[in-house]
């Protein structure tokens, strides 16, 4: 493995050199690097590389997926943000894009990069959260579950991806619509958040449909509803917060592809194109419904919006949670 | 029972057909290979070679990435043994007895150990992933963060056996490590801590750059920096097989290795590298001679060495009967397993029988296999030793510096590893033993984390280690042998009680 990664990293170089000599020629001559600034197997990687390969099909040219990880992806993020902006580094990020700057305003860091220095190019999936709890617990709606959290202030307790996390955030947005006050155990990751409420060790959990429907479907979990702004295809007997009457409560874990700020317009509505090729190809279809990951496609203003809105969204959802003082 | 042995019958009807012995073996071959290489562990191979599985069918592509898991842990005795780098992380106490007995020309011997231990450790544990996964992995379930947190601070009180030396400079160099872990990146507040506004530390220092600086960087500027070359034994042929006495000396820390393993794997957590620490800590009380540890003992390297592999199994166990990941890297075969349109979770077992007892035969098929690439490769690695230092050590070094950059793609893991290399120098000039520091590299983050989980799970009652039943067993325990441990100090004459209450730890575990 070393061999191919050093191999691959000789290559990079010399095509870095090759194509500094010529500069001129058509977008794209030389091969493009898509950062994931998360290890390999987490689901920006799993989404990376199905697209990766798309696009590749699509550009008939090389785009190859580099892991860039480290402070919960911030050093990836940012080695994107100051990359050169001729579209030949392009990042694939999550939401926590938009939370890791508020966090680092919240302690007075300095940021390690701000969402205005990428120039989004597309959204390729986009999955509301869902609430699930234990077979065995008492709560049968989102009702009775939300009703005995008012009645028990911080004794329902809930697991999530990690502090200011994806999971994390769903529930607070959750919590402050509906004026819940729940107690919160972060673990390391989804998964061992998964593992915690399969063991019982915490009583609810707000998650991405795909991973918990295997244990929805085997009577382990129950689902009480979704962040979504419809019905999911997957549930349809699970109401969504909205038609609960909470208009606010909306939440989704996303994928987008991003290129650096000052990207040329030209570039970017080749990239753009590309995307909405390669989300069309069957082989990227395909890997993706494997993953229960519905493909949501948008593009140029309409997922700008969508970016923003959900920005807006995180960054209240930061600020309200504050500071986390330990006792 | 009956029907167990008819589903083996069918899994082995599976494992052996052509196309999936083949990709059992190409994954065995590539598991060796990343394990071989220092830094890129079982992970990143699984990782990186993940996307060539697409186009497979789901059982050989399970089957293939399985195979780089387990090949892996057979691979990382190799570079612990003959130039004391740990060839993935699990392997990291083997750089210590296994490189000691290659310095007396024993390399062939330690090789041959690992190997046979490791088949050994993979072929029982295969068989109790067999029988007992789906009630043993209800019981992993049950371990939460007070559980874990127990079986972590008895991990940590295993420390004070560790050491042959001096206790004091032990457990200084276990305080050190601990420290060293509380770098990043705090998982409860996010707050950063002792990053120096250095954006790649926030995740923390890693084991890989700490073990190979602190191990096999340190190891060479100690060689390169005496006055005269050290007289290597060069390996004679038929030296390259262990002698009576060292299989006898190795039956039973393989067995025991395989045991403790198993159970630490079906926890969810960092497994492998624990169960080998604990295993090794394990031997050493266990011995006759205690005072060969360090210096060439065959039972340290058989004990850890079946524990990390065995230890592999037992994380499958969770995956497979509950859909449950016990670590990355079971998480990263899940993702696989839904890739290829797999639903893991507690229905795999009785919906795709033809996938799950296929693994499983094939789990059997891939460590025969592994067994009979390994045994061979023994006598061309130990020929490396005969490559001149001035040759040599260049190598190691490249190789090094590509293996920890390899992992995160980090120049500063690079720099975090040349320092551990700096300080294993020293600390090795002034007699101070390097191993306490990465186990508490390893172990800080952990307890931590599950600590202060505990306590948000229980709103800051400490209490709640004491009404778990679980929780409270192993807490008591390690008391017991912390008592023990100190008894020492007032007489001379506990041993024995120490022995017997690590013996019972070890079932407990």
């Amino acid at each position: 493995m070393t061999c191919r990664r050093s191999l691959i990293a000789v290559l990079c170089l010399v095509f870095g050199v090759a194509a500094r000599v010529c500069a001129d020629e058509p977008y794209p001559s030389r091969p493009i690097t898509m950062v994931v600034p998360f290890p390999p197997g987490g689901v920006a990687d799993q989404t990376a590389r199905p697209v990766a390969a798309a696009m590749e099909k699509a550009l008939k040219n090389p785009v190859g997926v580099v892991n860039k990880t480290g402070a919960a992806g911030a050093v990836g993020m940012q080695s994107v943000a100051t990359a050169k902006p001729d579209g030949y580094t392009l990042l694939l990020a999550l939401s926590s894009i938009s939370i890791i700057p508020e966090a680092d305003k919240l302690f007075g860091r300095q940021p390690a990069f701000t969402v205005d220095q990428f120039a989004p190019v597309a959204l390729i999936s986009a999955d509301p959260t869902i609430l699930v709890v234990r077979a065995e617990s008492p709560w049968k709606t989102a009702k009775e579950f939300m009703e005995d959290a008012r009645k028990r202030p911080g004794q329902i307790s809930y697991s999530s991806s990690g502090v200011y996390g994806t999971l994390h955030m769903a529930m607070e947005v959750l919590s402050h619509a509906a004026n819940l006050k729940l107690r919160h155990v972060p673990f390391a990751g989804g998964g061992p958040a998964l593992t915690a409420i399969l063991g019982g060790h915490v009583d609810a959990l707000a998650s991405g449909p795909s991973v918990v429907l295997p244990h929805i479907k085997a009577g382990k979990l129950r689902v009480l509803a979704g962040w979504g702004d419809k019905r999911l295809a997957a549930l349809p007997e699970v109401p969504t917060f909205k038609e609960l009457g909470y208009p606010d409560v909306e939440f989704y874990i996303w994928a987008g592809l991003f290129a650096p700020r000052g990207t040329p317009e030209p570039v970017l509505q080749k990239l753009r194109e590309t995307v909405r090729v390669a989300v069309h190809d069957p082989e990227f279809k395909s890997a993706m419904a494997k993953l229960e990951t519905p493909v949501t496609f948008k593009q140029g203003e309409e997922f700008k919006q969508f970016f923003e809105a959900d920005a807006h969204r995180l960054a209240e959802g930061v600020k309200k949670v504050g500071r986390i003082e330990t006792k | 029972m009956v029907e167990t042995f008819q589903n083996l019958y069918l899994g082995f009807t599976v494992a052996l057909s052509p196309p999936i012995l083949f990709y059992a073996f190409v994954g065995c071959v590539v598991g060796t290979l990343v394990g071989v290489l220092p830094g890129v562990g079982p992970l990143a191979g699984i990782s990186l070679l993940l996307p060539a599985t697409f186009g497979l069918d789901a059982t050989r592509a399970i089957v293939m990435l399985a195979g780089i898991y387990y090949g892996a842990m057979y691979g990382g005795s190799t570079t612990s043994i003959l130039m004391r780098i740990p060839g993935e992380a699990a392997s990291v106490m083997t750089c210590i007895d296994g490189y000691a007995m290659a310095r007396k020309g024993r390399a062939g011997a330690a090789l041959a150990i690992a190997a046979v231990g490791s088949y050994i450790a993979g072929t029982v544990s295969v068989v109790g992933l067999m029988f007992l996964a789906p009630p043993l992995a209800a019981f992993a379930l049950k371990f939460g963060p007070p559980e874990y947190f127990a079986l972590l601070l008895l991990g940590l009180l295993v420390l004070a056996y560790m050491s042959g030396g001096s206790m004091l400079k032990s457990l200084a160099m276990s305080a050190l490590g601990l420290l060293l872990g509380m770098i990043g990146i705090d998982q409860m507040t996010g707050y950063f801590r002792f990053a120096y506004g250095l954006g790649e530390l926030g995740d923390g220092i890693g084991v890989v750059p700490v073990a190979v600086g602190l191990f096999g960087l340190a190891e060479i500027l100690a060689t390169a920096g005496q006055a005269t070359h050290p007289i290597v034994v060069k390996p004679r042929l038929r030296e390259l097989l262990p002698s009576r006495q060292e299989w006898r000396e190795s039956a039973m820390p393989i067995g025991r290795g395989t045991v403790l393993g198993f159970l630490i794997g079906i926890v969810p957590g960092s497994a492998h590298i624990i169960s080998s620490f604990v295993s090794y800590a394990i031997e050493r009380r266990l011995s006759r001679h205690p005072e060969e540890f360090g210096h060439g003992a065959v039972a340290g390297v058989a004990g850890p060495e079946s524990a990390n592999n065995s230890a592999t199994s037992g994380a499958f166990v969770p995956m497979l009967a509950l859909g449950v990941p016990s670590g990355p890297i079971p998480a990263v075969m899940l993702a696989a397993m839904m890739v290829h349109g797999v639903s893991p979770g507690p229905m795999l077992i009785t919906q795709q029988p033809q996938l799950f007892w296929g693994f499983i035969a094939s789990m059997y098929v891939g460590n025969v296999v592994l067994l009979i690439l390994n045994l061979p490769l023994v006598g061309l690695f130990v020929n490396l030793l005969r490559i001149p230092y001035p040759v040599l050590y260049p190598i190691i070094i490249v190789f090094c510096v590509l293996g920890v950059y390899a992992v995160n793609g980090s120049v500063v893991d690079v720099w975090i590893m040349v320092a551990m290399g700096l300080l294993g120098y020293v600390l090795r000039k002034v007699g101070f033993e390097t191993a306490p520091i990465v186990l508490g590299v390893v172990l800080a983050p952990l307890i931590e984390m599950s600590l202060r989980q505990s306590l948000a799970m229980s709103d800051g009652q400490y209490s709640i280690f004491a009404s778990r039943p679980i929780a409270a067993t192993l807490l008591g325990v390690g008391l017991v042998l912390l008592i023990l441990s100190l008894r020492p100090l007032v007489s001379r004459t506990a041993d024995w009680r120490a022995r017997l209450a690590l013996a019972a730890k070890g079932e407990e575990s």
